[in-house]
């Protein structure tokens, strides 16, 4: 065999990048370098031949490797493989190995073998390979069963330069590679919506820096830590992630003693808009990111979102804008963030929300009001504090 | 830091943890070994059990230990699923009967028997967060197996009159020809007020060990010598069955001494403890917005009050709200138990006392120990004080 024992190989495939034609490469370079930045202190290659991505690593590394490319935009699915060389000793001998550890692992006893014979010049057909397979499956393991309809796992094998074993496909979570689409600001709260926001907008290849606004003593710690675990959660899947906390408890003092109650929850959000935007502007984001889903709340109306949205001048992306609720807690439990944003510590939207919110603000009139806040130097103060955190 | 969360961990007494280590390092045996030192080790546990049922006016056999609070009260209520109903099987309806109250530490095992079959009756207490005896009476009937009754609330201090519940229940368990077992978790009061429990006619009282300056993790049950509380956990027949594992010595010999140090301080310490409740209480009550809960606090009986934990609410400020700006402060408080506020809960005393969920939000708890000072009192207080006219205008109405 080709391959040292002490070193693995994965197979990944890229679904959408095999389309982008000219800028294939350029997507393919952000793919590999996305999954290198995941590991830097591990020694993973990462090698294309013949439009696929092999990653070879340490087999002690194999658990971390795994985990990585479960999280790496661009992915579609990855599987074990093996390279030996192309002869027929080599091959079977490699499905045995694969075949001992699936059933090991309790995966199931009906199987069947599928060959690709991408090399013309390999003397033996497909078919006649996928036999001699399962023949010598079947001797060596009895209680093993060829299913081609329902198999339970397969053994694929592809003869190109070399002969490859693969095992079963995990899946990736598809769209592009982080940072492919450029740079944004998520407005991280503790809430369900905006870690899966970020999620979708990274999936569609957005490297992203997150902000989130802490206003002590009405949040509490608690709260903070819980937008840092869901930044950790988040974090992975993007690369170059960070988390900024700003505290925002002066804005909010001032739009308590300068603002109309029914008004609290608008102008406090302008403020939100305005301080990232500012941060977008120091970091390099493009554009901001909100979880923001059409009528969920009173802020996120038609009109509400015309108002805070003035005050972002970069685009406003909000990718669960026709979601249903039910939608955004199904993804948020796939991602794993649902546990933790259900945590019960209140963000200081819950604590600020007047009893009667306005759902239909007068644009001219929202402005003039946030202008008689005179909240600007006091947004500039809070900047000032902001803290961040790699993730 | 100012501490004012006793009743959730006290300061553990620095003495007692050496006396912990000390017994970890050198009377590491198994007590239930035969040789040497595991008798040694099992001579100093049984003097353990002797000294701590003596603190309780008990027997040496009617102390069990456990791992703490929450083990012996679940030991206590898991036991129905040990016990076979009797009669032909699912054909009687058992009932557990519970002050509304209780920790969830008991609240949470009497919904396990509730999803077992047990049928659960919660009476609540008056609005001024006692229970009166003849409510809990009235709750008894032919198919009750168990009473449990809180000793001293965790979350807003009242004193329940398990004295007189205990005579009630034995009152019904006459008339009916078979004794009802009555527990009292009693977490808050033990070490810190009178507690007699085989004098007061109970069956079951739990203690812990961090409550009064001993180690985490090391509690006991008090037992009556002739009550049958079958264990769900099976194993080596430590505490004669009804607690197997290996034994926790250097716990035991934590607890001990923190009790013996603590039930030997009780008078005096509950004459200072007194005197810093009311100036804590009437401090309060000088700051705008403020109020004692429950009202009736004020002006009481003292009896009926642990002096060592007041709860108060300062409306509209979320009691997380002030506990977070206390905190920023170096002042320690807490909103409602400490494992209630994990979980975002409310605290149930107020909701079972009929007080809106808005107030119950509100409550923040300071819990005193041997160890608070007037200095304490008066920095809370002014920092309290402070606080709330900042937080108050910014929780309350704005500009309309």
């Amino acid at each position: 065999m080709s391959v040292p024992v002490e070193e693995g190989l994965f197979l990944v495939k890229y679904g959408e990048i095999a389309l982008k034609k000219g800028n294939r490469g350029a997507f393919v370079r952000r793919l590999r370098q996305s999954i290198a930045a995941k590991m830097p202190d591990l020694q993973v290659r990462v090698t294309e031949v013949w439009h696929r991505l092999y990653v070879r690593f340490r087999l002690e590394d194999e658990a971390r490797v795994r985990t990585a490319l479960e999280k790496t935009y661009g992915i579609v699915a990855f599987c074990r493989a093996v390279a030996v060389d192309k002869d027929m000793v080599a091959v079977t001998a490699a499905a045995v190995a694969l075949a001992e550890g699936l059933i090991r692992e309790g995966r199931g006893m009906r199987f069947k073998a599928e060959v690709r014979r991408a090399d013309k010049d390999f003397p033996i057909h497909s078919h006649e390979i996928a036999c001699r397979i399962g023949e010598e499956l079947l001797n060596r393991f009895p209680q093993l069963k060829v299913d081609v309809h329902d198999p339970q796992w397969t053994v694929r094998v592809e003869i190109r330069e070399k002969a490859y074993v693969y095992g079963p496909e995990t899946r990736g979570p598809s769209g592009l590679p982080s940072g492919s689409s450029g740079m944004g600001i998520l407005l991280l709260s503790g809430g369900i919506d905006s870690p899966v926001a970020g999620y979708r907008m990274g999936m569609r290849g957005l490297a992203l820096e997150a902000v989130y606004f802490h206003s002590p003593p009405f949040t509490t710690e608690k709260a903070r830590e819980k937008v840092v675990l869901l930044s950790r959660i988040l974090g992975p899947y993007i690369t170059g992630f960070k988390l900024h906390v700003v505290p925002l408890t002066a804005a909010l003092a001032r739009i308590k003693e300068r603002g109309k109650e029914e008004e609290t929850t608008l102008l406090m959000r302008a403020c939100m808009m305005r301080i990232a935007t500012m941060i977008a502007q120091r970091r390099g984001g493009q554009c901001l990111v909100t979880g923001e889903s059409l009528g969920q709340v009173a802020s996120q109306t038609v009109e509400s979102m015309r108002f805070t949205e003035s005050f972002a001048d970069l685009p406003v992306f909000r990718p669960l804008i026709g979601m249903n609720k039910e939608e955004i807690v199904e993804e948020a439990r796939r991602l794993g963030t649902f546990e933790t944003s259900n945590l019960p510590y209140a963000d200081c939207c819950s604590l600020f929300s007047p009893p009667h919110p306005l759902i239909h603000p007068h644009f001219d009139s929202m402005r003039l009001s946030y202008e008689e806040l005179e909240v600007e130097p006091i947004l500039l103060e809070c900047l000032g504090k902001m803290e961040s955190l790699a993730i | 830091m100012i501490y004012l969360d006793w009743a959730a961990s006290a300061p553990p007494e620095a003495d007692i943890l050496d006396a912990v280590r000390d017994v970890s390092l050198n009377r590491f045996a198994n007590p239930s070994a035969a040789h040497g030192p595991g008798r040694g080790a099992e001579a100093v546990m049984s003097s353990c059990r002797a000294r701590l049922a003596a603190l309780l006016a008990a027997s040496p056999r009617e102390i069990v230990f456990t791992s703490g609070g929450t083990e012996s009260n679940n030991l206590i209520c898991l036991s129905l699923l040990a016990r076979s109903p009797g009669g032909s099987p699912g054909a009687r309806t058992r009932t557990v009967v519970l002050s509304g109250l209780e920790h969830p530490s008991v609240s949470e095992p009497a919904r396990l028997l509730e999803e077992a079959g047990f049928r659960v009756v919660r009476v609540p207490p008056d609005h001024t967060g006692i229970l009166e005896p003849q409510r809990m009476a009235d709750a008894l009937d032919e198919s009750t197996v168990l009473v449990s009754v809180m000793h001293v609330s965790n979350e807003i201090g009242s004193v329940q009159p398990v004295e007189e519940i205990g005579r009630a229940v034995a009152a019904f368990s006459g008339r009916i020809g078979r004794r009802i077992p009555l527990h009292s978790d009693a977490v808050q009061s033990f070490g810190k007020l009178p507690l007699t429990p085989g004098a007061w006619g109970l069956d079951a009282v739990t203690v812990s060990a961090h409550k009064i300056g001993g180690p985490r993790g090391i509690g006991a049950l008090w037992i009556r010598e002739d009550s049958q509380f079958p264990p769900l956990l099976r194993g080596g027949g430590q505490e004669t069955g009804r607690r197997p594992g290996t034994e926790n010595l250097a716990g035991i010999v934590g607890l001990t001494a923190a009790a013996e140090r603590k039930c030997g301080r009780m008078r005096g310490d509950l004459e200072i403890a007194r005197a810093l409740e009311r100036r804590l209480i009437s401090g309060i009550l000088d700051i705008p917005l403020a109020r004692i809960v429950p009202e009736g606090r004020v002006g009481a009986a003292e009896d009926a009050w642990s002096p060592y934990i007041v709860a108060a609410a300062f409306p509209p400020i979320p009691g997380e709200v002030l506990m977070s700006a206390l905190d920023a402060r170096g002042i320690c408080v807490s909103t409602g138990s400490a494992c209630s506020a994990r979980h975002g809960r409310l605290p149930a005393a107020l909701l079972a006392m009929g007080y809106p969920e808005k107030t119950a939000r509100c409550m923040v708890r300071i819990s005193l120990g041997a160890r608070t000072t007037t200095e304490e009192i008066d920095a809370f207080l002014c920092a309290a004080r402070e606080e709330t006219a900042v937080l108050g205008r910014m929780a309350g109405k704005g500009r309309r």
